[in-house]
């Protein structure tokens, strides 16, 4: 019992700890904003979830697409992206820290 | 027939040294980026350890960049610029590119090729550099099938000072067995606003540690520990498959610059 808990504890923890989330964003220069989602080993962030929130309320919902890049009109005001791959794997970016 | 054997081979040995150390340089100052940004890139064929004399580029046939397999020129935006090293000053080019994407952006320069005349021979760097931005890995390892090309099995920007490098030596996607590869550091800061080289870090004890000849395995794949931070080049002479220019040999070699980043403790 003992040894089956290790078990699970190690896959665990390799499968948290092999790689970090990454997100990278940009201000494309025509109003909108581009969020590109990553991880450090190369795998795709296709499908993980993303979302801009402002005052703690979701204004914008959505999925990384294929290229796992979310494209999004920049909201007027404080904002943050975030990139919520699971726990521990959520990045945060301030509207203000997103630049061309 | 022993005879003639030998004096060919003292004959080819010559003309390897003295097409040697000749790095084509295709800088710029970090390769691990932790944001986007705009980069200034220096172009300038020079020796990197030495610098004792700098080297007329003789002009670009192909510049681009790959960022997630999408290839875009950069050879428009490139202007003339005079590059001075510690000795004399050669013919360079320069521009700036906005490396915005995440992951790997993989450059490549093919030079026009360039006349040697002490040699009488033509030689011509096909020269990879990449910039990493935000971690991410995404074409660093790409076979790009060039003519001459080192494709690399280790990160070229994530390196520690001590750690190694490895590649292989290919020739349109073929390994070259046993391929030559001159290793050199680039042993000084480059200023990429005035286009000018800083003076030597290091002093070289001898002449074989100013450009270090090693040699790939039966896989064309060689490796090389770094000892000291900073940019080392690594150039597989003669492997390309053009072999002629302008009636004259051609030396088609594959060139890749690598970083070696220092661990500072916190």
């Amino acid at each position: 019992m003992l040894k089956k808990v290790l078990v699970a504890s190690i896959l665990l923890s390799s499968s948290l700890f092999a790689h970090s989330a990454i997100m990278s964003c940009f201000d494309n220069g025509d109003g909108t904003i581009t969020c590109e989602g990553g991880f450090s080993d190369g795998s795709s962030a296709s499908g993980v979830k993303f979302r801009v929130e402002q005052d703690g309320k979701v204004v914008i919902e959505g999925r990384m697409s294929e290229d796992s890049e979310f494209t999004f009109e920049r909201p007027s005001g404080k904002f943050s992206a975030v990139f919520d791959a699971g726990e521990g794997h959520q990045i945060h970016i301030r509207g203000r820290d997103i630049v061309e | 027939m022993k005879k003639i054997v030998l004096s060919t081979v003292v004959a080819s040995a010559v003309l390897v040294s003295s097409a040697f150390a000749h790095f084509q340089l295709n800088f710029t100052p970090n390769s691990a980026l932790e944001k986007g940004e705009t980069v200034k890139i220096v172009q300038t064929f020079t020796h990197p350890f030495a610098d004792e004399h700098t080297m007329d580029m003789a002009g670009i046939e192909e510049f681009y960049v790959i960022n997630k397999g999408k290839k875009k020129c950069l050879k428009e935006t490139l202007k003339p610029i005079t590059f001075q090293g510690n000795a004399n000053s050669g013919k360079g080019f320069a521009t700036s590119y906005k490396a915005q994407r995440m992951g790997d952006h993989v450059m490549i320069l093919v030079p026009k090729p360039y006349f040697e005349k002490k040699e009488d021979i033509y030689m011509q760097q096909i020269t990879k550099t990449m910039i990493n931005v935000a971690g991410v890995p995404t074409d660093w390892d790409t076979d790009f099938g060039l003519k001459a090309e080192i494709v690399p099995l280790t990160k070229p920007y994530a390196i520690w000072e001590g750690g190694s490098f490895t590649g292989i030596v290919k020739s349109n996607g073929e390994p070259v067995p046993f391929a030559g590869v001159e290793v050199g550091y680039l042993n000084r800061d480059v200023d990429v606003v005035n286009y000018k080289m800083g003076p030597d870090r290091f002093k070289a004890p001898q002449d074989s540690f100013v450009t270090m000849g090693i040699k790939a395995d039966k896989n064309g794949v060689f490796t090389f520990a770094l000892p000291a931070a900073g940019f080392w080049g690594f150039a597989a002479l003669g492997v390309g498959s053009d072999t002629e220019h302008k009636g004259k040999e051609l030396s088609q070699d594959a060139v890749i610059w690598v970083e070696a980043k220092k661990m500072e403790r916190n």
